[in-house]
């Protein structure tokens, strides 16, 4: 008796072990960044697409204000409220000292400068597909914007949300390079989901997760509650999204729907951000978004 | 008998307070006039809209009575049409944040920003189907500013 006990608190410690191993930070090497050259100004249109400062800015910045991404802004969801950190070039509060691969970690595998696991409110399983040049360009971008001293707050989370090695289980579960949508895809709805998928994170708003806030990828698209907040986002996928493709940029270029109406809540910022993109970017999001599977 | 009691008191009590609110909704009239302001600014945005996306063929005479309207409109927007107390789940068909009261000056800021828009629309609306494709992301960057800050999205 006393044998198989001792066996089972031995395989008791292997498992837990494993699982402690398996769940630990992953983070880049120095080779994933070698040789790479950022260019300010493309990391500029990488900025943007992703939509760094709606979440980063101070609550309602308007203009140059924009780019002081000071954080502060409060996001609440089911697991408590997340605060956007400071990401300004202030070396001791901003990640002004931070390194390419650094920007690389955080971005690519949620990975802090300490080496600790990021909150997914970081939506880096979206940032995960981005190219790693992108990541050079916007961190050439980044250096170009102003230092802010505001120190970051702490996220305001209930147990067991606030250990962060459940994180690692996360991961494991939900953070994957590969695309969403498979297949064979025209030039342009290639490029469009790039931009849905890697960059502007629309599946972040727009596809409901389950318990855990993993995001229901059978589901992409299909609307999802409004975290913290009201309502619920829309349903994009051509099921119920029944826009022409030209009423698809038109809405994403002025914020104007089909009826005239203009946007609002959140997804104003991600107009507002996508308008400062090509016209071609905004076609290609439509031809993404036309081949995305009908979800009921 | 005594939870009889209450339960007629509290369906009484409910009674009452929709009566009072189906008789009398102090703000029916100036929720009714934004939202005929903003249906009007609709119709002509999207006698432009159709200009730009190509649905329409570029016409000077419509594009310039369609801005001119939109002119109109903006410059009757004003708080009149917004008295306090008129907003969200206070008045029926009111969606008007209680932060358009609380940051009145930033609300008129956006306001005059929209007659700014409206203004470039005007000069752009006249000369070709360009201007209004440029004039349309500016005046839509206007309307958008004032509804992320102060209108409840619907569900």
């Amino acid at each position: 008796m006393l044998r198989i006990l001792r066996y089972l608190v031995g395989l008791g410690l292997i498992v837990a072990a494993a699982l402690w191993f398996v769940t630990l930070p992953k983070p880049l090497s120095e080779a994933d960044v070698a040789g790479l050259t950022g260019d300010a100004a493309k990391g500029q249109a990488v900025f943007w697409a992703s939509g760094c400062a709606s979440c980063h800015m101070a609550d309602g910045a308007k203009d140059a204000e924009q780019l002081v991404l000071k954080g502060g802004q409060r996001f609440g969801s089911d697991f408590g409220t997340f605060i956007a950190p400071n990401i300004s070039q202030d070396p001791e509060h901003g990640i002004g000292d931070w390194s390419l691969l650094d920007l690389a970690n955080a971005l690519k595998r949620g990975v802090g400068r300490k080496g600790e696991h990021l909150y997914p409110a970081l939506p880096y399983a979206a940032y995960a597909k981005m190219e790693m040049q992108d990541v050079a360009d916007l961190y050439a971008f980044l250096k170009t914007l102003p230092a802010d001293p505001t120190p970051s707050a702490e996220h305001e989370l209930g147990f067991p949300f606030s250990l962060r090695q459940g994180i690692g289980v996360w991961k494991l579960l939900f953070l994957s390079e590969d695309w969403v949508i498979q297949g064979d895809l025209s030039p342009s709805a290639t490029r469009g989901r790039y931009i849905a998928e890697a960059l502007a994170h629309c599946g972040e708003c727009h596809t409901p997760r389950n318990l855990i806030g993993g995001l229901k990828t059978s589901a992409w698209l299909s609307g999802a509650p409004i975290p913290g907040g009201k309502g619920k986002t829309p349903n994009i996928t051509p099921a119920k999204l029944t826009w022409s493709p030209v009423d698809i940029v038109a809405y994403l270029t002025t914020g104007f729907t089909p009826d005239y109406d203009s946007v609002g809540g959140h997804m104003a910022h991600v107009v507002e951000n996508l308008g400062r993109l090509p016209d071609s970017d905004r076609q290609a999001v439509a031809d993404y978004l036309a081949v995305v599977p009908a979800v009921e | 008998m005594k939870r009889v009691f209450l339960a007629a008191a509290v369906l009484a009590s409910v009674a009452t307070v929709s009566i009072a609110q189906d008789a009398e909704d102090p703000f029916a009239d100036a929720v009714e006039m934004r939202h005929g302001l903003m249906l009007q600014m609709a119709t002509d945005i999207g006698k432009l809209g159709a200009m730009a996306k190509g649905e329409a063929d570029y016409d000077a005479a419509v594009a310039t009575k369609a801005s001119a309207n939109i002119a109109a409109i903006a410059s009757v927007i004003s708080m009149d049409q917004f008295p306090a107390g008129s907003e969200y789940q206070a008045s029926a068909d009111s969606f008007a944040l209680p932060a358009l009261w609380a940051s009145q000056d930033d609300f008129l800021t956006k306001v005059a920003d929209l007659n700014t828009a409206a203004a470039a629309m005007q000069v752009a609306a006249a000369t070709d189907v360009e201007g209004v494709k440029a004039g349309m992301a500016q005046l839509g960057a206007a309307c958008s500013a004032c509804h992320k800050a102060y209108r409840q999205p619907e569900e």
